[in-house]
């Protein structure tokens, strides 16, 4: 009975934890830079400002692909709380990804094509990593079931610590922060495939952002298993050292970001692939 | 709890300069720096007219910056509020008159608030985007007002779009 009661509040709630996490995200990032920053619920006003604004649109096709965007994601999400298949959970995730770059795409807005081209080099920058993680997992379980890992005893961590540093390396890329926000870049392409969106259908572009935090901790929290505290310690370890990463760094182009991606991170995490295959 | 009235509390700013001397851009920026820190209000500076509310104009309005201006008021959705920033902006300040100019942005699109000063200072354009504000609170009422009735939206006082400009621009050499 617990054990589907948490993940289904979860997925209810992931939105709103997603929102709140995003304020104080807001807030400690501004702290780093000593000023005060926003309220913590920021987020959700800008969420009713942005409701109340006119409808306009580019496309049906393409305020529809923004809000599948958001439902897909949240699927996706839902499959990875409820202990799913992790293969099938990145595949969701991809699939999620996919519909924001053809969103990006199908307007005639040559920013919105630029964020689509470079959201798609994100992709390639961090999917194999997040693959050879999962088949990792599958070499230590016998399972892709995330449910396996959840409720194992012994955190993954101590047994697979290369790839948690692969997976560090990568959730930049994935949550568009500095130095890898190339597919964002507020001041360059000002926010690339969410450009052409507005008002309401801006909001499901906003919260799929707030959802993809969710995410990310979530798939951080896999590697403490059953570990409650070490699972806490982790998520935040990984907020402070991606904020601290955000603000400290200065962004780079997408080749240099494919290149390290591909090569440290994808090898440190095959190199991890291969110990757990020998021992 | 009236959820409305959190509305205000998130206005998204879009900073465009129409041909100034760069003097009250620096300012703005100055704005968002941790001295002034308007980001506590919630204000994020988006640079993308299809997502901000408030329309930040600096410097005069030059012959060619005249048909981006107009392109990007009419990018933005109501409800949504101008603010002149500068005299320049006001009026074309030490600018005006000169060949290359138009004069002020009002010229062009309505605007709601004008903040004064040859570099005006942050504190003036804080007090200039809280009085905005005010307004746009105002407007988005109206704009509800006239969805429950059923009526047509209200419209701002006088609609241009980019094609009514652009055919005045003649070629210099002709
Ligand atoms: S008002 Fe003065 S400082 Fe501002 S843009 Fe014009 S000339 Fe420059």
């Amino acid at each position: 009975m617990n054990d589907v009661l948490i993940p289904v509040i979860l997925i209810l709630l992931a939105p709103l934890l997603g929102g709140l996490l995003y304020g104080f995200e807001r807030i400690v990032k501004a702290r780093m830079q000593r000023r005060i920053g926003p309220p913590l619920l920021q987020p959700f006003y800008d969420f009713l400002k942005l409701a109340g604004k006119r409808r306009m649109m580019v496309h049906s096709a393409h305020a529809f692909l923004g809000i599948m965007h958001f439902v897909s994601l949240w699927f996706a999400l839902a499959v990875l709380l409820l202990g799913g298949d992790l293969i099938l959970v990145i595949f969701l995730h991809l699939l999620s990804t996919s519909l924001l770059i053809l969103a990006g795409y199908s307007t005639r807005s040559i920013f919105s094509h630029l964020g689509a081209n470079r959201a798609a080099i994100s992709v390639l920058a961090y999917e194999p990593v997040l693959i050879i993680l999962a088949v990792s997992i599958f070499m230590l379980n016998g399972t892709f079931d995330t449910a396996a890992v959840f409720t194992s005893s012994e955190p993954l961590l101590y047994k697979m610590p290369l790839a948690f540093i692969a997976l560090l390396l990568v959730l930049p890329i994935k949550l568009k922060k500095s130095p890898f926000d190339v597919a964002e870049a507020h001041q360059e392409i000002t926010g690339g495939v969410e450009l052409e969106f507005s008002g309401l259908f801006y909001e499901a572009v906003y919260t799929a952002k707030w959802l993809d935090y969710v995410f990310c901790y979530t798939l951080v929290f896999l590697f403490a298993g059953s570990n409650i505290l070490l699972g806490a310690g982790l998520l935040v370890f990984t907020f402070l050292y991606l904020n601290a990463l955000d603000n400290s760094t200065a962004r780079v182009s997408y080749k240099q970001m494919l290149r390290f991606s591909l090569g440290v991170a994808f090898s440190l995490a095959f190199i991890n692939l291969l110990i757990n295959s020998l021992t | 709890m009236n959820l409305a009235s959190y509305r205000k509390k998130s206005p998204w700013i879009l900073h465009y300069n129409a041909g100034g001397c760069n003097g009250c851009d620096i300012e703005i920026l100055a704005c968002l720096a941790p001295k002034y820190d308007i980001e506590r209000f919630g204000m994020i500076n988006t640079g993308n007219p299809k997502q901000s509310d408030i329309l930040l104009v600096t410097g005069p309005v030059t012959k060619r910056s005249r048909e981006r201006l107009v392109e990007i008021y009419a990018q933005m959705p109501e409800p949504k509020v101008v603010i002149s920033c500068g005299a320049c902006a006001s009026t074309g300040g030490v600018f005006r008159g000169m060949y290359n100019c138009e004069g002020g942005v009002d010229q062009f699109i309505p605007v709601d608030v004008y903040v004064c000063g040859c570099g005006t200072r942050p504190e003036q354009i804080i007090d200039g985007v809280v009085q905005a504000l005010a307004i746009l609170e105002k407007k988005t009422k109206e704009l509800e007002e006239s969805v429950k009735l059923k009526r047509e939206a209200v419209k701002e006082g006088h609609q241009l779009n980019r094609r009514h400009i652009a055919d005045e621009i003649k070629p210099v050499l002709s």
